[in-house]
């Protein structure tokens, strides 16, 4: 069966594709205003989008803030080890871990306000220093993401034959994987030795670790819609009259196909934040994302799980935490999608 | 009158059919009654079930009261527990004067579960079946049996090392080299006997028939099984071998820690299995609410940080005496739910040679000085280097070396730990080219001697590998010492307790490692079982035979 190579892949929205293409020499939109403007207009009267954008913001106000809330309110740090400590709490002295190993629940005060956790540490210090560390893995990983797609879907579409098939096929193996499974796979041999790759190396209890599989396993999640959108717009005339102009294939590429699939990034960014959060969740959770003893929000509930008739604390609240950032992140994207892609095609296939 | 003799005729009548029902089965001399079933539940399903097979303590705890072997080990807890006794022989072994032949004689009258007679043979029969089914621990026999090499690679039809006499009973055990644990290798489980024409190949369901108070039968795999009193064994009246109170246990898997401690805490199952970890968030309730059902028992077992003494720091001696110095053995016990009892030997209580004195580098109930301890990092040179610190993803092993990450930072280091899957943790230290500075180490005894610890701190155990001195410690004394100790035969230990205590000593001075306890077990049972006579050996745990309902 013959295929036609500017059709749209599936699952690709055919709605991505502009229809006010926005060349180097045509970036207005109707009535002198320009579609990000429109876009920022819409999201600005999405008032639900915007709450949950600024929870998301405080939230990650307060992970910045955690070396300041160590340091000043709980006078530790994340990795003290307090196990044979005493505190006072309403003038009762009692153990930060008792004899049989329960720690502490939420003593609402400067020290402990959380609780400790199995070693003793101070609970709310590791949240914050595990949402940053959360945090900060979900935006390298959507960076990535984001570099590589973009980068595979612009070569993959624009040149399309032998090029295509290499980077799609190549898309197409990662894709067979389930994604969980290949993260798991990577991180555990990854955390063991490192990555060495000559010019570049990072030690296994790197954070560059698994925002670097995470990057890489969602790399075919977000190119191959991208290089729909290629694949249709190397085909418009706006193209056709910049090759005609003598545009070299880099230029077309950066100048011409590259503004035109902008908001669709833009869209997927935070989509593919909350799902890199998500993942770095999940595999910490597993032992094989962030690396013990740097806290995170997935490997903290699983280091309370087995205490959870005693100390249920230690899951509900990082637990709380991690729904927290996600929805907050996901409403917010779905708002930008929204007002960017307002028939709302792009969806993140999982 | 005739009413009163039809009166007295009745009572007497009754009075005699108490007797008998008496006689047949109620009050034993341990308080409790004779049989009735029980139900004991295990959290990890047995490896095997086969005699020559198994290798973990949920196979041992009905393997061991199924099939004795020629010597066995007292049915009691610690310490008589670990004394080794005459089982299916009639006496422990002769040993030569060379200590390389050991001699037994087989009781006589004996007979297997289905009533064939035991032969003298049917140990050289077992012991190559043990070798053909390719048990786990079968090095102990091949290495040092003569001919057993040999026979393990085909190049001999049988074990040229052990000659039998079926008509006499008379057993001979060559040796190529003497080994003084070699009465121990004879008291494994592994070594109970089952007829020659056993299949050689390791049995699933249909297992062989062995001499014990018990016969293991019903065997779901790894679901459930029964082991029930094997009638024949009470009239072969073998000293110190309990015959067995209960008729019948029922021994089902339940993977759940939580269920499993809650069932027991119900009253709904018997034991929570020995080789299980209660859940730390029900140890409050269990202590509270069970205080009379529940204890925690000390095994012979030693959990230690090693030290890698050929790599920087810890080549430096006032470096590992610093770590010695700054532990807190009581967090790590908090971090164990207090099943760890503090110790700062590397031979555990309970193990001829540990060491009587006090600890040199603190108490082993002090809560450790790292005040002086990073004085010690100073003038040792050291302090700011980086350290990584090995360790098992597995609770609480994984919160020890948190611990001990943060109690190196804490004395001047940059301390990172590194925690990889339990499945292959053993395997990565022990390959040379991990070459790691410090981690997680733990050892459990395969039997009741101090060499079988020292095979960690032994030079010779120094192998690219699978290497076990993890901490590639080499100490010329420690090596003179061990070449002296280590062919004194086990029957004769507590002639050279004096040395084995100087040797570890010695270790603990040096540092090569830093010992913080040995493990506990629980002894957790139902109200229904006499908790009182129930008894838990060091190295097998539950011992079925010794329980009676109340």
């Amino acid at each position: 069966m013959a295929v036609d190579p500017t059709a749209p892949s599936p699952g690709v929205p055919a709605a991505l594709e502009p229809e006010t293409p926005l060349g180097s020499s045509e970036r207005q939109g109707e009535g002198g205003v320009g579609p990000y403007k429109l876009a920022v207009r819409r999201l600005r009267r999405n008032k639900t989008a915007l709450a949950f954008g600024g929870i998301f913001l405080v939230i990650v106000a307060m992970c910045l803030c955690a070396p300041l809330y160590a340091k000043h309110v709980a006078h530790t740090t994340p990795s003290a080890n307090h196990i044979t400590d005493e505190i006072t709490v309403r003038g009762k002295t009692k153990d930060v871990v008792s004899p049989a190993g329960i720690p502490t629940g939420p003593t609402w005060t400067g020290k402990f306000l959380l609780g400790a956790d199995s070693n003793g540490r101070d609970v709310a210090v590791r949240l914050l220093y595990g949402g940053r560390n959360s945090l900060e893995v979900g935006f390298i990983a959507t960076f990535i993401t984001c570099l590589f797609a973009t980068i595979i879907a612009l070569l993959a579409g624009y040149f399309r034959g032998l090029t295509d098939g290499i980077l799609s096929r190549s898309m197409d193996l990662i894709w067979a994987f389930p994604v969980v499974i290949l993260g798991i796979a990577l991180g555990t041999s990854l955390a063991l030795g490192g990555l060495d790759l000559g010019l570049f190396s990072v030690s296994g209890n790197s954070l560059w670790i698994p925002a670097l599989i995470i990057g890489f396993v969602y790399v075919p999640y977000m190119a191959k819609p991208l290089r729909g959108q290629v694949l249709g717009l190397r085909e418009k005339e706006f193209v056709e009259a910049a090759r005609a102009q003598g545009a070299g294939n880099l230029r077309i590429m950066s100048h011409e196909i590259l503004p035109n699939i902008a908001s669709s990034v833009i869209v997927f960014i935070p989509l593919m934040m909350a799902n890199a959060i998500l993942l770095e969740a999940a595999l910490s959770y597993l032992g094989a994302g962030i690396q013990p003893q740097n806290p995170s929000w997935g490997n903290l509930i699983g280091d309370g799980l087995s205490l959870i008739p005693s100390a249920m604390h230690l899951t509900l609240i990082p637990g709380g935490m991690l729904v927290l950032a996600v929805l907050g992140i996901n409403i917010f994207g779905d708002g930008v999608r929204d007002a960017l892609d307002p028939r709302a095609e792009i969806r993140i296939e999982h | 009158m005739r009413k009163l003799g039809r009166l007295l005729l009745l009572g007497g009548i009754t009075a005699l059919a108490g007797l008998i029902l008496a006689a047949c089965g109620s009050s034993s001399s341990g308080g409790g009654t004779n049989g009735g079933t029980a139900t004991v539940l295990q959290g990890t399903a047995p490896d095997y079930l086969d005699p020559q097979e198994e290798y973990t303590t949920q196979g041992a705890e009905p393997t061991w009261i199924s099939y004795i072997p020629l010597v066995t080990y007292k049915a009691e807890n610690a310490p008589a527990g670990n004394q080794v006794i005459p089982g299916l022989a009639t006496a422990l072994p002769q040993i030569s004067q060379d200590q390389k032949t050991y001699d037994l004689t087989l009781r006589k009258g004996l007979v297997f579960s289905d009533g064939t007679p035991v032969k003298a043979s049917d140990f050289k029969c077992t012991v190559e079946r043990m070798i053909k089914v390719n048990w786990g621990g079968k090095s102990f026999v091949t290495d040092n049996v003569t001919g057993a090499t040999d026979y393990d690679e085909g190049k001999a039809n049988d074990i040229s090392g052990i000659t039998t006499d079926d008509a006499s009973g008379k057993i001979t055990i060559h040796l190529d080299k003497p080994y003084g644990a070699f009465t121990n290798v004879l008291a494994f489980p592994e070594m109970g006997l089952v007829p020659c024409g056993s299949p050689m190949t390791g049995q699933t369901t249909n297992l062989p028939p062995g001499v014990g108070p018990y016969m293991i039968t019903d065997i779901v795999p790894n679901k459930s099984y029964s082991v029930v009193k094997n009638p024949k064994f009470a009239g072969l009246n073998i000293p110190d071998i309990p015959t067995g109170h209960l008729d019948r246990i029922n021994v089902k898997i339940e993977s759940n820690t939580q269920t499993e401690a809650q069932q027991v805490l119900n009253n709904q199952a018997d034991n929570f299995d020995a080789g299980d970890t209660v859940p730390p968030s029900l140890v409050p309730q269990v202590q509270s609410q069970a205080s009379d059902r529940f204890e925690p028992v000390t095994i012979p077992s030693t959990f230690y940080f090693f030290m890698n003494v050929q790599i920087p720091p810890f080549n430096n001696e006032i470096a590992r005496q610093a770590v010695n110095v700054a532990i807190d053995r009581p967090a790590l016990q908090r971090l164990a739910s207090g099943f760890l009892k503090p110790e700062c030997f590397f031979l555990p209580e309970g193990i001829v040679g540990h060491p009587d004195s006090a600890c040199p580098y603190g108490a082993a109930d002090g809560h450790g000085d790292i005040a002086k301890a990073k004085q010690m990092v100073q003038q040792s040179g050291t302090a700011g280097q980086s350290v990584t610190v090995w360790g098992e993803q597995r609770a609480p092993r994984t919160q020890y070396v948190e611990y001990y990450a943060d109690l190196l930072n804490k004395i001047g280091y940059k301390a990172t730990p590194k925690l990889i899957s339990d499945t292959t943790y053993f395997p990565t230290i022990g390959n040379a080219k991990t070459a790691p500075q410090t981690g997680f180490a733990d050892w459990i005894q395969d039997f009741p001697n101090p060499a079988d610890f020292y095979l960690l701190l032994d030079a010779k155990s120094i192998q690219p590998v699978n290497n076990e001195n993890f901490g590639n410690v080499n100490d010329p004394f420690i090596q003179q010492q061990l070449a002296k100790l280590e062919n004194v035969p086990s029957t004769q230990l507590d002639s050279v307790a004096s040395q084995w205590q100087a040797l570890d000593e010695y270790v603990a001075k040096k540092a090569y490692v830093t010992v913080y306890g040995s493990e506990q077990v629980p002894k957790f049972m139902s109200d229904r079982i006499d908790f009182d006579s129930a008894q838990v050996h060091p190295t097998y745990l539950n011992i079925w035979s010794t329980w009676q309902l109340k």
